[in-house]
């Protein structure tokens, strides 16, 4: 029994890593709960709202063309897009449910840490530089330059809509229930507030406000856990193992937390996250679409280098964090309900570090930057949504790559209405269901689809438009049923008492299984088009390189 | 496109797949602390509460930014 509760919790965190905050799954220990209202919190808030409004006015005023809609006009500086991405991953959700699973679990939480943390090298090692040089807005302009253009943008954009959808289902759900706990406000509310700022965000100001939204949060968040393990530390002599020795002193586990096995213990499951964690963030087309955002290849990588630099510190901070919580608070009376559970649940444990450290006015400051942090992650995917259906299928599908730039601008805001519509309707829909699921999918679905296709167009001579779209359809199709005969449909979902397969996530499994498809089919294609596609390789591979420009030149 | 042109693609690219397997290899070496071959990464250094695993979890953060600057180095010198 206490292992099921601690794996609902696992997985309720793992959710917001995705980054998704789905309290609604249930915490671990605690009770659901709300904060009461605080007036440093709102005002923050609304300053930080103000700011980031007076930002879009601006940004409404450079965003005429798509181009600057899209990518800023690709006038980002490789730090600030590397604060962005930053912004853009270091959610809410990593912030409250690492923080929350180490309370729980000590060093186990840092698998998600480590998980997180390992997709951006890759990034850096493998896409920054050609995937800038050939793309323009999204990552499919890489894929199609390569591959048929039609059928491999319908397949990909399909799996882009389906990603962002499901991400943004987790997102909005996941907001409303923390918006509810720290500000007081009704669920619904909640969602209109967060669907209302970002519609405001990115259907006037695109990308350049999407993108400062995502600096100024990123900056926010930063401080703030600075703030907080600067506090900690100076608490504990500035020692860790001081710090450390507290925790082990709270914790019912005591000194076990220091290492592995309290939550997790097959490494199996282990490596299962791990692959999850590094292909799927790695996929992820939001993520994906920022390295357009800079002027050349060259601060596309340093916005990768930069990135990490952040990311990584972010995660080194969250262990004085987690390990802080379960010093100051697992033991501190005022945390607690009369029941003996933890006030909001174990995701509330950053929060009362907060508290425990810097008073009323740190919460307020906190509880103001997770708000900021939910904005700027919707803000991400909305625009990546609408990328994909304005500029992938109706600009380069429908109107074969020369569409009217006023009608596609025109659409590209209608889709942000629309999936901003959708997202405020879906999360009411979703508000009472278990949606652990949903929240899993985008991860997976990126692990297995758009990840191989990435890199097989880009590594592999041999790859064909034909082994890509039947191995994205088994990386999707096998994605799918094994969620479903998973932990998270088949037992909590279905009600069974035990899953088909073990495992909440499956890409382990699903991964390397589309890969192979796509390695077979392509060999055994002995299509027309199967030669075209062998023989753009090295073209695409030089371009992808050194750029068109001195492509170009060495031609002429 | 010359012969030329195609050589330096090649070598970029075992660089960048030679520092993706070191990487991935890394990364993947954290799963250590969950079987029996990491149990001696559960111990304590000296007399301090840090574990090897703590260490390690550090540890690797810093090897992987490391990593992505020599990654970056290289690559601009390569450039040049």
């Amino acid at each position: 029994m206490k292992r099921h509760t601690l794996l609902r919790g696992v997985f309720g965190s793992l959710l917001l890593l995705t980054p998704v905050l789905v309290f609604a799954a249930g915490s671990l220990d605690g009770t659901e709960g709300q904060q009461a209202i605080n007036p440093t919190a709102i005002t923050m808030f609304l300053l930080f709202v103000a700011f980031t409004l007076y930002i879009t006015w601006w940004a409404s005023k450079a965003t005429t063309t798509s181009s600057t809609f899209y990518n800023a006009g690709g006038q980002i500086s490789g730090a600030q897009n590397g604060l962005a991405i930053a912004g853009d991953f270091m959610s809410a959700a990593s912030f409250l449910g690492i923080t929350g699973l180490m309370y729980v679990g000590g060093f186990d939480g840092l698998i998600l840490s480590l998980g997180a943390f390992g997709a951006w090298p890759v990034l850096m090692f493998l896409f920054a530089k050609r995937v800038r040089n050939l793309g323009s807005f999204t990552f499919i302009d890489v894929i199609s330059q390569r591959l048929d253009r039609n059928p491999i943008r319908v397949v990909t954009a399909f799996s882009t809509i389906l990603i962002v959808i499901m991400y943004l289902i987790a997102q909005m759900v996941g907001a409303g229930k923390l918006i509810q706990l720290l500000f007081g406000l009704p669920y619904e509310v909640a969602l209109l507030l967060v669907s209302g700022l970002v519609l405001a965000y990115v259907a006037f100001g695109g990308m350049l406000a999407t993108t400062w939204v995502q600096i100024i949060k990123a900056g926010l968040l930063l401080t703030g856990v600075t703030l907080i393990a600067i506090l900690l530390l100076a608490d504990s002599g500035f020692s860790i193992s001081n710090l450390l020795g507290k925790a082990t002193a709270n914790h019912p586990k005591g000194a076990a937390i220091l290492s592995s096995g309290v939550i997790f213990d097959d490494p199996v499951q282990i490596l299962t996250i791990q692959i999850s964690m590094l292909f799927g963030t790695v996929g992820l087309p939001h993520i994906l679409m920022r390295l357009f955002t800079v002027p050349d290849m060259r601060q596309a990588k340093l916005s990768a280098y930069y990135a990490s630099l952040f990311i990584g510190y972010f995660y080194i901070a969250l262990l004085v964090l987690g390990f802080g919580s379960i010093a100051y608070v697992a033991g501190a009376p005022e945390f607690f309900d009369a029941g003996g559970k933890l006030i909001g649940g174990s995701n509330m444990a950053a929060i009362h570090v907060a508290t425990a450290m810097g008073g009323d006015i740190l919460t307020g400051f906190m509880s103001a930057v997770c708000f900021a942090t939910i904005l700027a992650v919707v803000a991400g995917l909305t625009l990546s949504g609408a990328a994909a259906i304005s500029h992938d299928v109706y600009a380069e599908v429908l109107k074969k790559g020369k569409p009217d730039a006023a009608t596609e601008l025109r659409l590209t805001r209608i889709s942000v209405f629309v999936i901003g519509l959708a997202a405020v309707l879906l999360g009411i829909a979703f508000q009472e269901e278990n949606i652990a699921f949903i929240a899993t999918i985008p991860m997976v679905v990126s692990a297995s689809v758009t990840f191989p296709i990435l890199f097989l167009s880009l590594f592999w001579g041999g790859f064909t438009t034909r082994g890509a779209i039947v191995g994205a359809g088994v990386g999707l199709v096998s994605s799918i049923i094994l969620i479903v005969l998973g932990p998270q449909v088949w037992v909590s979902v279905l009600g069974h008492e035990e899953a088909w397969f073990p495992y909440d996530y499956p890409a382990l499994f699903t991964m390397p299984l589309s890969v192979m498809v796509m390695v077979w089919v392509s060999k055994s294609d002995r299509s027309a088009r199967a030669v075209v596609d062998r023989d753009n390789y090295e073209k695409l591979l030089v371009r992808s390189e050194f750029g068109q420009s001195e492509m170009t030149a060495a031609e002429a | 496109m010359t012969d030329g042109s195609i050589e330096a693609v090649r070598r970029k690219t075992r660089l960048r797949l030679t520092f993706t397997g070191v990487h991935l290899l890394l990364y993947f070496s954290f799963t250590l602390n969950w079987t029996a071959w990491g149990t001696v990464l559960g111990d304590r250094l000296g007399a301090t509460q840090v574990t090897g695993s703590l260490l390690m979890f550090v540890l690797l953060v810093c090897i992987f930014i490391v990593l992505e600057t020599i990654f970056l180095v290289i690559s601009q010198r390569s450039e040049r």
